[in-house]
């Protein structure tokens, strides 16, 4: 799931597939990607994983990096 | 400029809409976008120009043009121009700030030619060692972000010229690769169904722009101000501590800023708008990848936040919407999604930039963004937020229209913005409107000096002065003031007599005469209270009032005296019965010292709770309004009157009272027997008046007549909303010396207290403006929670002075809540009217409506005064009333008549009787009886059809014969019989046979000797109660079940034809309609194929037969040719005694007795009764007036049969058995806006629905609108709501909600579709079925669309393209088809 998602966030949200990334890769304070982007990848995860992303989990801890976009999927699906 | 290599493409969408928007205003700089950068060091120009050539060189959309052929746009990037940046030196001549921000400022404003270079610079060295650069583009090639990429690469080709490295720097990404994928993105878009799609369910939500401080909601021209501010370093500090805040936190402190921003323009939109559904337009960078980050060109677009403010929200509730709203924004916001349409739902916009610029190669450097004086108009406002030189202080730019805003307004804006702000930073749980925006004011009348005298004491002064003058002018009688004056003391010598004490309550039950004059006086003589009580009220509400008030006298009459029922303990003075008694008193009396707090009179008011309340009026507050109505009701000769209104109305005080206190005349008119009270033209007719005071309900009755010679010089509107339209045809009528003022108030504020002199010239608003206070009188307009509204927003009204009540007799807590302590200064006492005002423009309060009767629809509150005064407008249209109708409430209550020839009832939809009572039908049926009289054949015919096929061999059968068992069918099948056919009788075993009538199945088969056979279902009580709730009958779902079983039984046994015994008037019902007669040349073979085609239809439509019974067969069109229907009375016209009289002879047939009707059926009345219920009408009125109109029924029998009574109980365990309850949506449908409009003749519905579109939001367009030659009034004079006719039909409630038509075609459709269906508001989104639509109705609309259109359109079309929208993209192709081929042609 990991590679699925840096291969949509490396060609889709910043364009460069060529980029070095790794799943622990700090996403949004670093600046890598923004607002937009970041929601448009919700939109994304929620299209492929079949989950729905309330509100109220649309914080920095759930999308910080891949392992915790990974991680929350998971739960969300479990749930 | 050079021609050379030129790369041409489309436009992106929101490149499309800009162009289009600088097309249609060519000659102002609306989309210019000029930045200065004052740079503070030493700059060579130079090498500044180089890097600005080479900046041109490696940007393509630099180097971009438009061109426009035949109006589309294409955008063509040039391999090479000659423009570069211009180098101004001024150092020499001492410039200073001001002269250089004016030439800039006028700079910036020159507009670009589309078809050249789209940007303007140059770099102006001001002094030594200091310089700026201003860079001016058009917005089709730039946006915010842009200018921070070219300013950044500006930056280092000046350092890359500096060093000699020019030649080696690399050119910006080309934007044509956002062409590319913007254009991949917005066919993707516009590929999804609107089901699918964020913005296109957006769109369907979408409020209107809303209207701030009562200004008009979109600008007249692009004329614009910019005002800034900015928030400090403090303020700046705080929000950004607050982007922290655990409930404000967002996936970046940008975001989050965004997040504050948008709620608090909310918070404040509502509060200036009153609008609780807004939206706010903001862009979409629309810059996701690295690569487009990096890219120079237009890309952001424009969407819609849309919320929804409640009444009680807080900052953090909003912002908790506004942030889902947010993230559903950002998640849709894809490029190429914006659209017009979805631009209209907002006229603010919030831009929120992020962007940055850094010193400028090591020079430090300040940035300037210029105004250019102009922004899109249908802006009226937007909201810059930005920190450009990251100094860590937000600024704001409140860019405003100002031909929305007058210029103090435009000043106060960011003030009202920055309280809201601040109240958010302060306590974000604390309601919106917690914070009061504004300063408390009050509009204040002309102040006088207490100069108090008792209406009393005005009354002897006139006695004094005008002894000999009438007073009283009442069926010829005449009265002078000194008579009266005697009178009225021999009156309250009487009283007095008899124990009457000041300050008791004198009830007046008297009509309109002397005796009542007289009695008002002597009870203010004597010091009491007198308490009027009408005579047409009702006995109950009478009782209420003599009980609730108290009363220690009442006085009237012998016979008035019967009509009034009491417990209470009183002396009843029979005025007439004690004449003697009281003449012989003495006419002198003295008067009782009236001091200013006692009271004058009580008058009951109609209170919410239904009981009325009594208003305690004071001598003082009488005295405060009668000498201000002397003072400026003015008039040549002495006032004279015209007492003609209702005395329980406190209207009727100033037609009463005036001529008591200056010497005038009261002209009485007596109110009739019974009957309707007509003295108003009376008065008008006698024309003895000089003043009259009436409500504007009395003002419609004049119709049309002129009053040229009219002595009336006043003239005083109060009591109700009076329009400017009215107000017109008022001040035409009689003529421009009329003097007409519009009077507002109360009675708790004693009459009048706000008055405006109508100006036929002035007067703008559609409500005639109610002016200024009187004097010692003052108002305040505040908001929920007592804060004072900004000018020119809408709020409470509230009264404070002289002319308050003492409040209600009896009821201190509805006194304490309704005369609260002035909330912002002394003590003393506010009124809160509940009325909802403004202040206009011009300092005049406009009147509103009431606040209780604001309504809600679905969550959203509706004015329905606005909707009136838009109504209003509309030419033609007089007066108007929208109500909230509910079903319950259409209950018909009107008596019913039936046509004079066919029967048909007045209830059934659209029907028009003349004055004969021939009901249209009838009417225009004699114009095409012709015609249709060729649909019928002969017996011949008949024969014919048979003899063309093959007989039947033994093992099978000619036709099928449906026998229900009822007279036709049993007729039909003995004739097939005789003609020597091979039959089978076929019977639908629906479960409520009646036994006798399955007894004359068994004996006519049996006797007739032919093969039968019952069909049956285990799902027919399913199909019942669909059949009910769809079409609410039952006899609709059990035909086509007997339809689809013999089809079956037709199918299996090889049988062609299957024979129905319908009588003639049923084929109107179920397979004919009008319209296919009324063409000149109807074909009937073309007509045939036309019902082929719609029982084609009939059998396919989803229904519950199509769920729960075998109906493949249907999907193959070869089923149709396999196995017909003949209708049996198509070929035979058999009189009923005929008919009869061969059943009696030949057969053994019995009319059933165990039905209790004329029917063989028990469920048939259950369908009846539902009918009646939900429709109005008999479901079998219709094909009944078609059997008496065609000659097969006569009127009589028809109504006997449709008459017949039901036997409720009966039906209910019918229904309880078959499963059906009613529907619960009936309650909810039950609340829609119907509109009540006077005008000469009925307006279009389609013209007044499209005259409101632009005017009010889409759901505050009425449902209906029904016409009226005049309003009713009830006997206060004002429009008694009550008594309103009672809508007909009623909009369903259907999947989505309403969408109004978007072009002709569709108008013309919905018309037909409404005609048809009889529904008055159809949506475009509305789907055939879920209005009721049958394979009958879709008859209907294609032959009125083809006769609207001139086309032949296939009949399946309402099924195949089952909504408005898709009915009339059809037409709209077949049309355009159509003319190609008449070009190739």
């Amino acid at each position: 799931m990991k590679e699925e998602l840096i291969a949509y966030i490396k060609s889709e949200l910043i364009g460069d597939d060529t980029m070095e990334m790794n799943s622990e890769d700090d996403l949004l304070t670093s600046g890598l990607i923004d607002s937009l982007a970041i929601m448009r990848f919700i939109g994304h995860i929620e299209a492929t994983h079949e989950i729905k992303v309330a509100p109220q989990d649309m914080v920095i801890e759930n999308f910080i990096n891949v392992d915790a976009i990974a991680d929350y999927i998971q739960r969300t699906k479990n749930s | 400029m050079s021609e050379d290599a030129v790369i041409e493409s489309e436009l992106t969408q929101s490149q499309t809409l800009i162009w289009t928007g600088q097309l249609l205003n060519p000659e102002v700089p609306l989309y210019n976008m000029a930045l200065t950068f004052e740079l503070n060091g030493e700059i060579d120009s130079s090498h500044f120009q180089a890097a600005f050539d080479k900046l041109v060189e490696g940007t393509d959309a630099l180097r971009t043009t438009f061109s426009n052929k035949n109006g589309m746009p294409k955008q063509l990037v040039l391999s090479k121009i000659n423009a570069s940046t211009e180098f101004i030196d001024w150092a020499e001549r001492s410039i200073d700030s001001q002269n250089l921000e004016d030439y800039l400022s006028e700079r910036s404003q020159r507009n670009f030619d589309l078809t050249e270079v789209l940007f303007d610079s140059v770099l102006i060295k001001t002094k030594e060692d200091c310089y700026t650069w201003y860079f001016n583009q058009h917005h089709l090639i730039t946006d915010g972000w842009s200018v921070t990429v070219l300013y950044k690469k500006m930056q280092s080709l000046y350092d890359a010229s500096l060093n000699g490295l020019l030649e080696d720097c690399k050119a910006l990404p080309s934007y044509s690769n956002y062409i590319a994928f913007e254009q991949k993105e917005r066919e993707k878009f516009q590929a999804q169904s609107a089901e699918d799609n964020y913005w296109k369910v957006q769109l369907k939500h979408l409020p209107v722009a809303p209207t701030l401080y009562a200004c008009s909601n979109t600008g007249t021209r692009s004329d614009s101000q910019r005002i800034s501010i900015s928030l400090g370093q403090e303020r700046s500090d705080q929000l950004r501590k607050l982007t922290e805040a655990p409930d404000l936190r967002a996936w970046t402190q940008h975001l989050s800023l965004f997040n504050i921003f948008s709620t608090t323009l909310f918070a404040y939109l509502h509060r200036v708008s009153g609008q609780q559904e807004l939206a706010i337009g903001t862009p979409s960078h629309n810059r996701l990848s690295a690569g487009f980050k990096e890219t120079s060109g237009l890309f952001i677009e424009l969407f819609p936040i849309i919320t929804a403010i409640t009444d009680e929200e807080s900052f953090s509730s909003l912002f908790k919407k506004v942030q889902i709203e947010t993230f559903d924004f950002l998640k849709h916001a894809t490029p190429g999604a914006a659209t017009s349409e979805l631009s209209r739902g907002f006229n603010v916009v919030l831009n929120y930039i992020n962007a940055t610029f850094s010193d400028f190669n090591g020079i430090p450097m300040k940035s300037d963004w210029v105004h250019p004086n102009h922004a899109d108009q249908a802006h009226v406002m937007r909201l810059q937020v930005h920190d450009f030189d990251d100094s860590g202080v937000i600024s704001l730019h409140f860019d405003v229209n100002i031909t929305v805003f007058e210029e103090e307004l435009r000043n106060d804006i960011p003030a009202h913005f920055l309280k809201v702000l601040d109240a958010f930073i302060k306590d974000r749980t604390a309601a919106i409107n917690a914070t009061a925006m504004v300063e408390a004011e009050s509009i204040v009348g002309e102040q006088k000096g207490l100069n108090y005298k008792s209406v009393v004491g005005l009354f002897e002064e006139q006695v004094k002065q005008s002894a000999q003058e009438n007073l009283i002018d009442y069926q010829g009688g005449k009265f002078n003031f000194e008579t009266v004056n005697q009178k009225a003391n021999q009156l309250a010598n009487y009283l007095t007599e008899r124990g009457l004490k000041k300050g008791d309550r004198v009830g007046l039950y008297l009509k309109r005469t002397p005796q009542l004059i007289v009695s008002i006086l002597a009870t203010l003589k004597a010091g009491a209270i007198y308490v009027p009580l009408d005579t047409s009220y009702s006995g109950i509400r009478t009782t209420d009032i003599v009980e609730d008030a108290d009363l220690s006298f009442l006085l009237t009459t012998k016979k008035l005296s019967e009509l009034i029922n009491y417990q209470q303990e009183l002396n009843c003075v029979e005025l007439d019965e004690d004449e003697l008694a009281i003449q012989n008193q003495s006419s002198i009396y003295t008067s009782s010292a009236l001091h200013e707090k006692d009271l004058a009179y009580i008058m009951y008011t109609s209170g919410s709770t239904g009981k009325p309340k009594g208003v305690m009026i004071s001598h003082g507050a009488l005295a405060n309004y009668i000498s201000y109505a002397a003072e400026n009701y003015k008039t040549l000769n002495k006032i004279s009157t015209a007492f003609f209104t209702a005395i329980g109305f406190d209207l009727t005080i100033t037609s009463l009272f005036l001529p008591i206190v200056s010497g005038g005349t009261i002209n009485v008119y007596e109110e009739p027997e019974n009957g309707p009270d007509l003295s108003l033209f009376q008065v008008l007719e006698e024309n003895k008046s000089n003043f009259i005071k009436l409500t504007p309900s009395h003002l419609v009755l004049l119709g049309d007549k002129e009053y040229p010679l009219s002595k009336l010089e006043v003239m005083i509107v109060g009591g109700e909303d009076f329009k400017l339209e009215l107000g017109k045809s008022i001040q035409s009528k009689f003529g421009e010396n009329l003097a007409i003022y519009n009077e507002y108030g109360p009675t708790e504020a004693t009459v009048g207290c706000v008055v405006h002199q109508f100006d036929i010239k002035k007067d703008y608003t559609s409500s005639v403006s109610i002016g200024k206070p009187i004097t010692n009188t003052s108002y305040s307009i505040l908001d929920e929670v007592l804060h004072p509204v900004p000018k020119g927003v809408s709020g409470e009204l509230y009264i404070a002075g002289a002319g308050l009540a003492e409040g209600y007799w009896n009821q201190k807590e509805l006194t304490d809540n309704s005369f609260i302590n002035k909330p912002f200064e002394d003590g003393s006492k506010i009124y809160k009217t509940g009325d909802l005002v403004r202040l206009n423009e011009v300092g005049d309060l406009e009147y509103l409506g009431r606040i209780d009767e604001q309504v809600k629809i679905s969550g959203r509150r509706i004015e329905l005064g606005e909707i009136e005064s838009a109504l209003n407008r509309l030419e033609g249209v007089e007066t108007s009333i929208v109500e909230l109708r509910s079903k319950d409430k259409t209950a018909r209550t009107v008596a019913v008549e039936n046509c004079k020839s066919c029967g048909l009832p007045s209830s059934y939809p659209n029907i028009e009787f003349d004055d004969n009572k021939v009901c249209n039908l009838c009417n225009t049926f004699e114009s095409y009886q012709s015609r249709v009289e060729k649909y019928f054949k002969n017996s011949n015919d008949f024969k014919a059809l048979f003899d063309r096929l093959p007989r039947a061999k033994d093992d099978s059968y000619d036709c099928i014969a449906l026998l229900s068992g009822g007279k036709d069918s049993t007729y039909v099948l003995a004739k097939l019989v005789e003609m020597g056919l091979k039959v089978l009788a076929f019977t639908l075993d629906n479960g409520y046979i009646s036994e006798q009538a399955k007894e004359n199945i068994r004996r006519i088969v049996a006797q007739l000797d032919v093969a039968h056979e019952f069909g049956e279902t285990p799902a027919m009580n399913e199909i019942f109660v669909d059949s009910l709730k769809t079409h609410q009958n039952v006899c609709d779902g059990c035909f086509k079940t007997i339809y689809t079983l013999s089809t079956k039984v037709a199918l299996e046994k090889n049988i062609p034809f299957i024979v129905t015994g319908l009588s003639r008037g049923q084929f109107f019902e179920t397979r004919l309609t009008e319209e296919l007669f009324w063409n000149e040349n109807a074909d009937i073979g073309k007509i045939d194929k036309i019902i082929l085609e719609a029982r084609k239809s009939y059998h396919r439509v989803d229904d519950a037969v199509n769920r729960l019974l075998d109906v493949s067969a249907f999907k193959d069109d070869g089923t149709f040719e396999k196995v017909q229907f003949l209708d049996y009375f198509r070929y035979t016209d058999v009189s009923l005694d005929e008919m009869l009289s061969f059943l009696d002879k030949k057969l053994n047939w019995v009319r059933p007795t165990d039905t209790g009707r004329s029917t063989n059926c028990l469920i048939n009345q259950a369908g009846i009764f539902i009918h009646k219920k939900e429709k109005g009408y008999s479901n079998y009125a219709f094909p009944y007036s078609w059997d008496v109109r065609l000659g097969h029924k006569t009127r009589d029998a028809s109504l006997e049969e449709i008459n017949e009574e039901i036997d409720e109980k009966e039906v209910a365990r019918i229904l309880e058995e078959i499963g059906y309850t009613e529907q619960e949506e009936n309650t909810i449908e039950a609340q829609q806006l119907v509109a009540y409009y006077v005008s000469q003749s009925p307006v279009e519905d389609r013209l007044i629905r499209s005259h409101l579109e632009g005017l009010v939001a889409d759901y505050m367009i009425p449902v209906q609108f029904i016409h009226l030659e005049e309003l009713p009034i009830s006997s206060n004079g004002k429009v008694d709501k009550l008594a309103l006719p009672v809508p007909d039909a009623i909009r369903p409630i259907t999947a989505v909600g309403y969408v109004a038509p978007r072009s002709d075609i569709e108008e013309i459709l919905v018309d037909i579709w409404s005609e048809v269906l009889q529904i008055d508001k159809i949506g475009i989104y509305d789907k055939f079925l879920e209005l009721g639509g049958s394979s009958l109705a879709a008859i209907r609309i294609i032959t009125r669309a083809n006769e609207s259109f001139n086309l032949e359109l296939p009949l399946n079309l309402a099924f195949s393209k089952p909504t408005i929208a898709a009915f009339s993209e059809y037409v709209r192709e077949t049309i355009m088809k159509l003319l190609e081929e008449m070009h190739e042609d």
